[in-house]
């Protein structure tokens, strides 16, 4: 085997031992908003501007939703510990069940928002009535 | 090349990683790091050494064979070395400028930015397509200058063994003078934030004078909590989309494009679109301050 080749493959160990180190000690957290101003901070960030007019924060901080002035609307979703924001195309369907959210294009979006789910969904009366 | 510093300090790196790593657990700073996170940026790392291992002789071909030019030959004589180092900077100044202004280099650039994290191994996300995005034009001049080409390239590495250090939110700041004249974490926090106030601010490698001088520098405010990472944040540890994703979105845009505006999707600035439904760095600044405004009346 060459060095070149010796070389690499200590390298690779290396990077194998230090990302399960990372998760040995914990380096695992998922994303958590803490309120309804943070999620502003960070919606505010979308590519394009986005304006928060009203925010719907799920239960656990995991995830949250919000329309800007003009009726857009946007979505928080959990990358790891972090958040990335992504707007929803015009017409995008989003149901709302037993106080959840589902927003089919956008399956990692999970949104527990309780009594105000019926506020956000965009489908018809019937199918947000489970 | 007989002596490379990257090399070497690659063991530091890893020591140093995992220093942060204990540090930041016994504060219970828990997410600064994530695995994946790292998994990535170390992989992108790796990924790197292969790519400059492939591409490094090509490199140092078109150096030799520049220097050759040269009316001058300045040799290795003791003070050429930092002499050689300044304007290095310099070159590395122009080069990440241009690294972000131009979309064509910020596609090979992009994969440095693409981690929500800053911490030690964020550093070692480096690039696999700077060959190909003829990154190395910037430091030629060195060759013809009259610089020898192998101090070229260890005034090279040692630039980037210098920028490792500074990818951490560990320390606050450095003494003042410091912070005056070198490029610190504080001041490349600054760099990798998407807050639009830091959007294209301290280009600076080693020194943060260019910046100062050339109108690029912003400090850091304690006040406005950074946020890291790249406009349209990534959202997978996808290695490859990582560092590919920025040549697939050029590629799409210049296909969908009208003739005469494909070029500009190569050499604009990123998020410049011929139709302005994206926005660039300077744009989105110019947004944010005009929200500032209204909201503080001035």
């Amino acid at each position: 085997m060459g060095g070149e080749t010796v070389q690499f493959l200590g390298a690779l160990a290396a990077v194998v031992a230090l990302v399960a180190i990372t998760y040995v000690l914990g380096f695992r957290l998922s994303g958590r908003i803490s309120s309804i101003e943070e999620a502003a901070e960070l919606f505010r960030l979308a590519p394009g501007g986005f304006e928060p007019a009203s925010i719907a924060l799920d239960e656990k901080g995991e995830a949250a939703i919000a329309r800007d002035g003009v009726g857009r609307i946007a979505l928080l979703i959990q990358h790891g510990s972090q958040f990335v924001v992504r707007e929803l195309p015009d017409g995008t369907p989003i149901r709302a069940v037993e106080g959840r959210l589902e927003i089919e294009p956008v399956p990692a979006a999970r949104l527990r928002i309780g009594d105000d789910a019926g506020d956000w969904a965009t489908t018809d009366i019937d199918a947000n009535s489970g | 090349m007989p002596f490379d510093p990257v090399a070497i300090a690659i063991p530091v790196f890893v020591v140093l990683i995992l220093a942060e790593l204990l540090w930041l657990r016994r504060k219970g700073e828990r997410h600064g790091y994530e695995w994946r996170d790292t998994g990535t940026s170390l992989a992108i790392g790796l990924g790197s050494t292969v790519a400059g291992a492939l591409t490094g002789g090509v490199t140092a071909a078109l150096l030799v064979w520049l220097h050759t030019l040269s009316p001058l030959s300045i040799g290795w004589a003791w003070w050429a070395w930092p002499l050689c180092f300044v304007l290095d900077d310099l070159a590395y100044y122009v080069f990440h400028r241009s690294a972000h202004r131009v979309r064509w280099f910020w596609a090979s650039h992009v994969n440095h930015h693409s981690s929500q994290h800053y911490n030690l191994s964020t550093a070692l996300r480096q690039s696999w397509t700077g060959f190909f995005a003829l990154s190395f034009v910037f430091r030629m001049p060195l060759a013809l200058i009259g610089f020898e080409p192998g101090m070229i390239l260890v005034c090279a590495g040692l630039n980037l063994v210098y920028q490792f250090w500074i990818h951490t939110e560990a320390v606050k700041r450095m003494p003042p003078w410091f912070e005056a004249v070198m490029n610190t974490p504080s001041h490349h926090r600054v760099h990798h934030a998407v807050n639009p106030r830091y959007l294209d601010r301290n280009f600076a490698g080693a020194l943060i004078i260019w910046d100062r001088l050339f109108g690029t520098f912003a400090p850091e405010d304690d006040t406005d909590r950074i946020r890291y990472g790249i406009v349209s944040q990534l959202g997978t540890f996808n290695v490859f989309y990582a560092v590919f994703h920025e040549w697939i979105a050029i590629a799409r845009d210049m296909w969908r494009a009208p003739w005469r505006h494909k070029l500009s999707y190569l050499l604009r600035a990123p998020g410049w679109s011929h139709d302005g439904s994206r926005e660039t760095s300077d744009l989105i600044r110019e947004r944010w301050q005009r929200t500032q405004k209204d909201r503080h009346g001035s």
